[in-house]
């Protein structure tokens, strides 16, 4: 079969399907659908499976454009899909995120079957969260069905989903962060390795993680095509299809992980924020917004979003970054259970950001490429990277500088007992950690706009606006 | 039966021949559930069909 050729403007991440790729022209996005999916995209579309899946929002919304084809030699049709607004990674999802991604996966995948299609592929990174809920964003993830073949994405589905979420609630939920090696997924005979011996006695867990990851290194060797062939003549019947779908979401919603001691868990509990600091941080914040209108905001070191909230509830896209897989679950709990639309919970390491990935490190994007935000949040965050990390504050300015516009930013002075607690265990070297080194430093990359103590606290709150 | 060669994405040699007998196992589950909800019909007890999944939202 012909790869499509690519094209100058073709996305990075869209080459291995020979059924189309993604393209953007004029700064609108397009999906070019090849000839060689014209059937499956056509059955897609006329046995109601597209409308159905769009109604149930578990996958995007496309019109068909009357615009000239990325690649005129392969085409069918151009489509422009609805844009999502920020593209995730599982590396950056919590449990439940992931969950509910693995459990949206196979819940089209049986949609799918009744309507005589399949679904070709089950990879994480086709599925995004859009108004706070998973969904399909790649619509050539369909084929025809044809009874008697099995599940060409069985093992990515095992890969990128099954596999991840084992881990995470039975052995350590900081083995997601696996995928960040292994972008194709958790290889089974590491996760068969890593997963405790009574795993085996889970059936999906068993069947689907440890007798697949045996048979992979078993028949390693074998000619497919013909083992394949012999082993579809007896057939895969569609009710062995069913089966096997059934049980892989018998075996995700069996795995549950509860945030235990998290790190941030009570944090606003034993800050030394009064109740009316508190409610003034608030209050200045919230002023902030309403002067800037920024467009999106991204909170680093959200925790578990009570900041992040100051903006989404307001109609601005939010994205609430933070380290602690806890915080960013229970955020994400708070946002399903009440139905918030414009709030991203997602975890991050920022002294160690997401980096490009995969082929030609051009498959995924680093943060940076995803920004910049209009505007960014760091509350209480300053000294976890200029003291605990040892940036200086230049440099902290710079990384600033190239995320966003606007940044409002929390000075955390010295004399202050959460920067005194990191201190407790080291030798203070931060003699540049002082107001007026941190004043210099923002104040060669930024405007200050306006700054305000906090109230009955030794902080203060800065706006300030990235110099051209 | 018709069988066609797979896809793009390679199901793998192992991945492929336990997914088949795995499968085929569950799948015995699936048909007597289907049958066993046949006769209930048929003998005017228990529900019409199987539920659908259609309305209910997994994606929760």
């Amino acid at each position: 079969m012909t790869m499509p050729t690519p094209t100058s403007d073709s996305l990075g991440a869209s080459f291995r399907d020979p059924g189309g790729f993604l393209f953007s022209r004029g700064g609108t996005l397009y999906r070019q659908v090849n000839r060689a999916c014209a059937d499956d995209y056509s059955r897609l579309m006329e046995s109601g499976l597209y409308g159905k899946l769009v109604k149930a929002g578990l996958l995007v919304a496309h019109a068909e454009a009357d615009v000239p084809p990325a690649d005129a030699s392969l085409a069918h049709k151009i489509i422009q899909p609805e844009r999502v607004p920020f593209i995730s990674y599982p590396y950056e999802w919590s449990f439940s995120q992931w969950k509910d991604a693995a459990l949206a996966t196979l819940s089209i995948q049986k949609r799918a079957l009744k309507a005589g299609m399949s679904l070709k592929d089950a990879s994480a990174y086709n599925i995004q969260f859009v108004r706070g809920k998973p969904i399909l964003i790649d619509t050539l993830s369909f084929e025809i069905y044809r009874e008697g073949k099995p599940w060409d994405a069985y093992r990515q589905f095992c890969q990128h989903f099954l596999a991840p979420l084992a881990l995470m609630a039975r052995v350590d939920i900081r083995l997601g962060q696996l995928l960040r090696v292994h972008i194709d997924g958790i290889p089974l005979d590491l996760a068969s390795r890593l997963l405790p011996f009574r795993t085996r006695l889970d059936f999906g867990l068993l069947a689907h993680i440890h007798l697949h990851a045996s048979a992979q290194t078993r028949y390693a060797d074998a000619d497919v095509k013909r083992t394949g062939a012999s082993a579809s003549r007896r057939g895969m019947s569609k009710n062995a299809f069913i089966g096997l779908v059934g049980s892989l979401e018998v075996a995700v919603k069996k795995l549950a992980w509860k945030p235990a001691g998290t790190e941030w868990g009570n944090y606003y509990a034993i800050t030394n924020y009064s109740d009316s600091a508190f409610a003034h941080k608030k209050e200045i914040i919230s002023g902030w917004l309403k002067k800037i209108a920024p467009a999106s905001v991204w909170d680093l070191g959200a925790n578990n979003g009570e900041f992040s909230r100051l903006a989404s509830a307001s109609g601005i896209p939010t994205i609430a970054w933070d380290i602690d897989p806890s915080a960013v679950e229970q955020n994400y709990l708070r946002v399903k259970a009440e139905k918030e639309q414009n709030l991203l919970p997602l975890a991050l390491d920022l002294t160690n950001p997401s980096p490009a990935l995969g082929w030609a490190n051009a498959e995924r994007d680093s943060l940076g490429q995803r920004g910049p935000a209009e505007a960014v949040f760091a509350l209480a965050l300053i000294h976890h990277l200029a003291i605990s990390n040892n940036v200086p504050l230049p440099r902290l300015a710079d990384f600033f500088a190239g995320l966003c516009r606007w940044l409002v930013i929390e000075w955390v002075p010295k004399s202050d007992s959460q920067v005194q607690k990191l201190l407790r265990s080291r030798k203070d070297i931060f003699d540049g950690y002082t107001r007026e080194g941190f004043e210099s430093a923002f104040g060669a990359r930024f405007h200050v706009r306006e700054a305000v103590d906090v109230d009955q606290s030794d902080r203060r709150m800065y706006l300030l606006e990235r110099k051209n | 039966m018709h069988f066609s060669p797979p896809a793009y994405l390679d199901p793998g040699s192992g991945s492929f021949l336990i997914q088949i007998l795995i499968a085929a196992l569950l799948g015995i589950g699936v048909a007597v559930r289907a049958s066993w909800g046949r006769i209930k019909k048929l003998l005017g007890k228990g529900q019409a069909d199987e539920p659908t999944d259609d309305d209910a939202d997994a994606n929760q």
